[in-house]
């Protein structure tokens, strides 16, 4: 990954490239919802539940919340902004914090009580907000303690979770272009695919680069 | 016949308290079936309408299910329309007897691509017509089709269902001979009936665009629908036994729960095609 190398390397110029494509991507997707009616692209098939109280001020705030997380995320990654610029850190970092403790985490559990594919699926999205908010808020407390490694490690998980939001749709492109499963079949696959591996993955990183 | 038919119909709207459009139903049928009957042959006749003269290498050689509707016969003049492919059609022309036959020679408007000329020989021993149709433009792909057509009296029935053959067919227009990989039609097609049961989001969600699309078009068929989308003619015109196409319009004869239904999988078909196999969810 493009956590831990000093130097810009082509390999990490590519897959910047690749990271900043995705979050357009995403950005595209999102933008849709601007248009502000209930039955844009996903919500087509949530007619059941965009009546609920609070689901479409949650959906919305979920989905703008998380698409500028995103970028605010990778950036963090950089060791020549934590040593040179560490105020540009610490502002960015709050930002990314605040998106998800307050805006994006608890937006994303109460849509997942709703999600589709059941219960398999709405256990996975629940469960990912959790964690997305315990990770991150553990970072930051770490931050405010000056405990960086504990913060380093943390903010690796918090960050798989958060890049979740463009695997899973990486895995359903995936699937579908290659076993042309049941619309909902691949979307409870992808609910589990889509952070499960990111985590590990992080794991993996955080034990070679900050527990060795 | 028709109109005891009629009559029952409308007394059953009413006594089912479903004031919503009686009249419109009670009008368009009329336009139908109303003219009086006086040589005992007017009514309609459904077959395959074949293609007979083609260019070569013209693709879409398969048959088309037609009704061909005599309305009235007055003299040696004949009136009727047809209805195929989702084109509602009139003719007139002429017609003579011999015998136990009449032979029609009448032509359409002449204001549509498609229209041309029927010519055929309606047996009134065996109740079958007989005959050809050539198409006015010359340019057309399809230039001659054949036709023998039998009376087959349109009834809606709510409760006739898909058939189980058409499980496993690839969806018409679909099939890609480089990958071998088409739509295909799933055994969901024909596990409800959108006109007798009002589906729910979790009957239909799991569901592949082309059996979303089958449940709902079955819907149109029921009522006697004659479909324009190629897709839907390839296989109700020639999977669909009890399927008669008799008119182009039947919009106002949905009941609510079909209403519902064609709202429902509609919304899930438009989210299959833009989002199954794109990057979202």
């Amino acid at each position: 990954m493009l956590l831990a190398q000093r130097r810009p390397s082509p390999a990490r110029l590519l897959l910047l490239a690749a990271y900043g494509f995705f979050c357009w991507l995403m950005w595209l997707i999102v933008a849709q919802y601007f248009e502000g009616r209930s039955d844009t692209a996903f919500l087509g098939i949530k007619q059941e539940y965009v009546r609920l109280p609070f689901y479409l001020p949650a959906f919305y705030i979920h989905v703008f919340a998380s698409v500028l997380a995103l970028p605010a995320g990778l950036s963090q990654f950089s060791s020549t902004l934590q040593r040179r610029f560490p105020a540009i850190h610490r502002f960015n970092g709050w930002l990314y914090v605040a998106s998800i403790l307050l805006l994006a985490a608890p937006s994303g559990f109460y849509i997942g009580l709703f999600a589709n594919g059941g219960l398999s699926s709405r256990i996975s999205f629940c469960l990912l907000a959790l964690l997305w908010f315990w990770f991150t808020l553990a970072a930051v407390r770490n931050a405010i303690q000056k405990r960086f490694s504990a913060h380093k490690a943390f903010m690796y998980r918090s960050f798989a979770l958060t890049l979740s939001a463009i695997t899973l749709r990486i895995w359903k492109y995936a699937l579908v272009a290659t076993l042309h499963p049941r619309p909902m079949d691949v979307y409870q696959v992808v609910a589990w695919l889509g952070w499960i591996p990111n985590l590990l993955i992080a794991e993996y990183l955080i034990f070679k680069r900050i527990r060795k | 016949m028709k109109s005891l038919y009629l009559l029952i119909a409308t007394a059953l709207l009413q006594s089912c308290g479903n004031e919503k459009k009686p009249e419109t139903l009670v009008k368009s049928e009329n336009a139908h079936d109303a003219p009086p009957v006086k040589y005992g042959v007017e009514g309609s006749y459904t077959g395959d309408f074949k293609p007979k003269t083609y260019k070569p290498g013209t693709a879409d050689l398969e048959n088309n299910r037609i009704t061909i509707f005599i309305d009235s016969m007055n003299g040696e003049q004949a009136f009727g329309h047809s209805v195929v492919a989702g084109n509602e059609r009139s003719f007139s022309g002429r017609f003579t007897r011999q015998g136990n036959n009449f032979i029609v020679d009448a032509r359409e408007p002449g204001d549509d691509p498609y229209d041309g000329a029927f010519s055929f020989t309606l047996d009134t021993a065996t109740k079958t017509i007989t005959g050809t149709w050539t198409a006015n433009k010359k340019d057309l792909q399809i230039t001659e089709r054949s036709y023998v057509l039998r009376p087959r009296a349109f009834r809606y029935d709510p409760a006739l269902s898909l058939p189980e053959d058409i499980v496993g067919m690839s969806m018409p227009g679909t099939y890609n001979d480089d990958t071998g990989e088409g739509e295909m039609v799933t055994e969901d097609a024909i596990r409800f009936n959108a006109s007798t049961t009002l589906l729910r989001s979790s009957d239909v969600e799991n569901m592949y665009k082309a059996d979303l699309e089958l449940i709902r078009n079955a819907i149109y068929a029921r009522h006697g629908y004659s479909f324009k989308n190629k897709r839907m003619r390839r296989i109700f015109d020639n999977y669909v036994e009890w399927y008669l196409p008799f008119s182009t319009n039947i919009s106002s004869r949905l009941s609510e729960t079909e209403q519902k239904n064609i709202s429902l999988l509609k919304r899930y078909e438009a989210h299959a095609a833009k989002y199954y196999d794109a990057f979202g969810r």
